[in-house]
């Protein structure tokens, strides 16, 4: 954000900041914003082309976090072994 | 011998058991954020407390339902614990952001070019996610994964890990500004190979 720009949002924007914004963006995901903080969001959005890029990279991750799936992994035959041993040793002695 | 026969059954079961549904489990711990060695040792400790129980289980439910939702309780257990040493964390500023809270000029967000709808930009994006997601801390990923894996709102979040609101969203806040500076890096540079 240009010194200019800076100016501006302070004066105008209810100075908003962008650390704020992605506040309410967070917020605004469970619908925990009120209509106010809503409009303030807007209009920092409207001429903040950074948290506009931050919201478009926010809605990539969350659609990702979705997506993401269970890997088929082992554990090592060993480490069945000593998970068997560790068990059954710890119940001998307590 | 008629007592320790059982005995020798059940430790036989016990075996049974790690061997069908271990690596079942171990993979549902890495798929919560834990590395290789912290999803074993939460393996071990779930074996470990069905093997003092298994006595009171008897099939009331099937041995892998059972198995995770101890499995599961123990993640929850540990994702506790760490909450309860975030206090020093939430504390302190962002250093992406500058003191009147703007972007900081290294973290600007930029221009990213991302079509999850073709596999190899998906498969790209989902290697870099894991790889970044891996980087939060405990209480991060806590937050992270019950809200956006599990669909859990905040409330519930804060009344499982005992925090409060505040630091949930600061938690929040600040694993998701982390994660996205992680990928934009780690994406650019993968474009520019």
């Amino acid at each position: 954000m240009s010194s200019k720009e800076l100016a501006f949002n302070s004066k105008y924007m209810n100075a908003m900041s962008c650390h704020e914004a992605v506040t309410f963006m967070l917020k605004k995901e469970e619908g925990k914003i009120s209509f106010s903080q809503q409009l303030s969001l807007w209009r920092h959005l409207a001429i903040c082309r950074l948290c506009r890029l931050f919201s478009a990279q926010n809605r990539l991750i969350n659609y990702a976090m979705k997506q993401r799936h269970e890997k088929l992994i082992a554990l090592s035959e060993k480490e069945k072994r000593e998970i068997i041993q560790n068990v059954l040793d710890q119940n001998a002695f307590s | 011998m008629n007592q320790t026969l059982p005995e020798v059954e059940k430790a036989q079961r016990f075996k049974d058991w790690v061997l069908t549904y271990s690596d079942m489990l171990f993979g549902h711990a890495v798929f919560r954020g834990f590395d290789h060695d912290a999803a074993r040792d939460l393996v071990q400790d779930t074996f470990y407390l069905a093997w003092k129980n298994m006595d009171g289980f008897e099939g009331k439910a099937s041995v892998k339902n059972w198995l995770f939702v101890i499995l599961k309780n123990k993640i929850t257990d540990h994702y506790r614990e760490s909450a309860s040493q975030a206090a020093v964390f939430v504390s302190g500023h962002s250093t992406q952001f500058d003191s009147a809270g703007h972007w900081a000029k290294p973290s600007y967000p930029k221009e990213l070019t991302v079509n999850l709808s073709e596999q190899q930009d998906r498969l790209d994006f989902q290697t870099i996610l894991e790889g970044c997601s891996a980087k939060l801390n405990t209480i991060q990923k806590a937050v992270f994964f019950m809200k956006y894996m599990d669909d859990l709102e905040s409330d519930v979040i804060c009344r499982q890990l005992s925090i409060t609101v505040n630091n949930y969203w600061t938690i929040l806040h600040r694993a998701k500004v982390q994660l996205r500076a992680c990928l934009q890096k780690n994406w650019l540079l993968i474009q520019n190979i």
